[in-house]
């Protein structure tokens, strides 16, 4: 556990150096739900049918908010292998004496750290700007939600952190995955009316699981037999991703 | 008058090593240890015939697409005795630093084995990591950490407690000049001074077996003693240091024992002193005259030197017999010229140049 408290330890130091780092982390994703949201549930007016419920834009965007925190705070500690690979201080991290897990364990549980503190800041926000209704009740899951989904995307990207060794050709390719996975998601619109083709796609990314897993908890929208598929798939997907990362980590050099 | 100076000259009789060594595949540590009499050089400490680092047959081929593969590491073979300092020295793209990187659990061999105090590199590599330090040849630095947060985070991996970190931190300060740069952050370092920081680390603990792949390069020559004394120190202590260095007067004067390598295999090891006297049997004659004349020159090249370099009134002859050094010397005090003179065994670094170019030319 030391070991990963000093991993933490040290993602704690750095985050606290780069303000900007910090902004982007917690605030980004909260400025997305109040001016993009807000913007959205003017134009769209009535708000939009999903299963028979009527729900705002706004209440519709909260989990798409969530999922993106997620995915962009995972996407920040990807490139920051990159950072430590350029400095060269990511080799010396190999030697230190705990295993690769507990290295890659350190690193995500601060960045869930950060996730979590996001996702209570957007959901005031949303609570106290924009007038969303939460389930309360479900808060812890919610949490856990995000913290799953944080560490799932991470380790996603981590793989491809290690494989790719040029900075630009892994800021384009996260660039392109993050734009695809977000427009081929239920993270900005319901998959209900959309055309089979991209229902197809958008059932097979792990951005609709954890986004319906967190709209079914924070609004009460979708099905819990479909939602509980989801998280399943999305629990496969971390631990496909984990030992994926484990596994190009040792041979990463 | 004749001022004579006697620099590193061991007298007539001068003693020469006589080990040979056999490199290749599957064959150079046994034959090694037998050929190679250990070494005998004086001040060493703390030696016990504990094995800290065990390398046989060690193979690393790296595949690329396209390409012929590549054998980084040819079947290395050393031993490495704890409390030792010893030096893996070779030209560039020799295979040190692949064979660091695999004994620090970096890279996993393609075969053969490794183990640091008993635990192999590839089924142990936590118990490994638990017993080393590692300067790696990259400069790694935080960049966006402070000096004094380089050091905490570094104390804080390897298990140290927050006082104690503290307190070695002022240590390792104090010793490698950092204290006026403790609030300076990795980015605004010189080079030299992020080295400083990368090897000012490794004080802070007491893994017992210390790496350091290039570890003074950058530095300035007053940092580079701090540091050579520092690391003598850590052996004193016990601790076993495996160093690579470019820097062949540095590893004369810091190793041991050391093993060189070309084209990944090892072409020499042992005993510092036998290594020096492995293959070569050179004699360095530097002579110096009122002036210099044909005369001189003419009987010197009588003696068909090695290597002869004049400068000014200066000439400096290597010869591979005791006899032609004498015989110089000889004709040299009959000339009624000579001013100065010295004869040192070869260097270490003359020892390098002369199994590189041997081991090219038979290779060719």
């Amino acid at each position: 556990m030391k070991e990963v408290l000093a991993v933490m330890y040290r993602e704690f130091l750095i985050r606290r150096t780069s303000p900007l780092w910090l902004f982007f982390d917690v605030a980004v994703p909260l400025l997305y739900l109040l001016m993009f949201g807000v913007a959205f549930d003017k134009a769209l007016g009535l708000g939009l049918a999903i299963g028979g419920d009527s729900v705002s834009y706004n209440q519709f965007f909260l989990a798409g908010v969530l999922s993106m925190s997620c995915f962009g705070s995972a996407m920040n500690q990807s490139y920051g292998f990159f950072v430590d690979r350029d400095n060269g201080i990511f080799y010396e991290f190999l030697t230190y004496p705990m295993t690769r897990g507990q290295f890659l364990l350190g690193k995500i549980l601060f960045q869930c750290l950060m996730s979590v503190v996001q996702c209570v800041l957007t959901l005031v926000a949303g609570v106290l700007m924009l007038e969303i209704g939460i389930q309360w009740e479900f808060l812890l899951l919610v949490f856990c939600v995000v913290i799953i989904g944080t560490a799932g995307w991470f380790f996603f990207l981590a793989i491809f952190a290690f494989l790719i060794r040029r900075n630009d050709t892994y800021n384009t390719a996260i660039n392109v995955a993050y734009f695809l996975l977000m427009f081929l998601s239920s993270l900005f619109y319901p998959l209900e009316n959309v055309p089979g083709w991209l229902k197809v796609l958008s059932y097979g990314n792990p951005l609709t699981w954890q986004t319906d897993a967190l709209r079914f908890l924070t609004i009460g929208v979708g099905q819990i037999e479909f939602i509980v598929i989801e998280s399943l798939c999305f629990g496969v997907f971390l631990l496909v991703s984990f030992w994926g990362a484990i596994r190009t980590l040792q041979r990463a050099i | 008058m004749i001022v004579s100076s006697f620099v590193g000259y061991r007298g007539v009789n001068i003693k020469r090593g006589g080990g040979k060594c056999k490199g290749g595949p599957g064959s150079n540590f046994p034959e090694m240890l037998v050929d190679c009499p250990s070494f005998s050089k004086p001040q060493r400490h703390m030696y016990d015939d504990t094995t800290a680092i065990d390398v046989v047959d060690l193979l690393k081929v790296f595949e690329k697409k396209n390409r012929a593969a590549v054998r980084a590491v040819d079947y290395i073979s050393f031993r490495v005795r704890r409390g030792e300092i010893f030096g893996l020295l070779g030209p560039n793209g020799a295979g040190k630093s692949t064979t660091i990187k695999i004994l620090t659990t970096l890279l996993p061999p393609t075969s053969g084995s490794a183990s640091i105090l008993g635990y192999d590199v590839v089924s142990h590599p936590l118990e490994v990591r638990k017993s080393i330090c590692v300067v790696v040849q990259e400069n790694a630095v935080e960049l966006y950490l402070s000096v004094r947060n380089n050091l905490r985070t570094f104390g804080r991996f390897h298990g140290l407690t927050w006082s104690e970190i503290e307190r070695r931190a002022d240590g390792v300060s104090e010793l490698f000049g950092l204290r006026e740069h403790q609030h300076e952050k990795g980015v605004d370092l010189s080079g030299g001074l992020k080295r400083r920081v990368q090897v000012a680390k490794i004080f802070m603990i007491d893994t017992p077996i210390v790496f350091l792949d290039e570890a003074t390069t950058g530095m300035d020559t007053f940092n580079k003693r701090a540091t050579l004394q520092a690391i003598r120190e850590e052996s004193r202590k016990g601790r076993t240091i495996v160093l690579t260095t470019h820097m062949l007067d540095e590893a004369e004067e810091l190793c041991d024992a050391l093993a060189i390598v070309n084209h990944g295999r090892v072409i020499a090891a042992g005993s510092t002193d036998n290594v020096k006297s492995m293959g070569l049997r050179l004699l360095n004659v530097s002579l110096t005259f009122e002036r210099l004349t044909n005369d001189i020159l003419r009987f010197i090249h009588a003696y068909h030197p090695y290597k002869i370099e004049t400068s000014d009134h200066s000439i400096e002859v290597k010869v591979r017999e005791e006899e032609a050094a004498l015989g110089i010397l000889a004709g040299a005090r009959q000339t009624g010229l000579l001013r100065h003179f010295e004869i040192t065994n070869a260097s270490l670094e003359d020892v390098f140049v002369e199994l590189i170019d041997k081991k090219e030319s038979v290779t060719s």
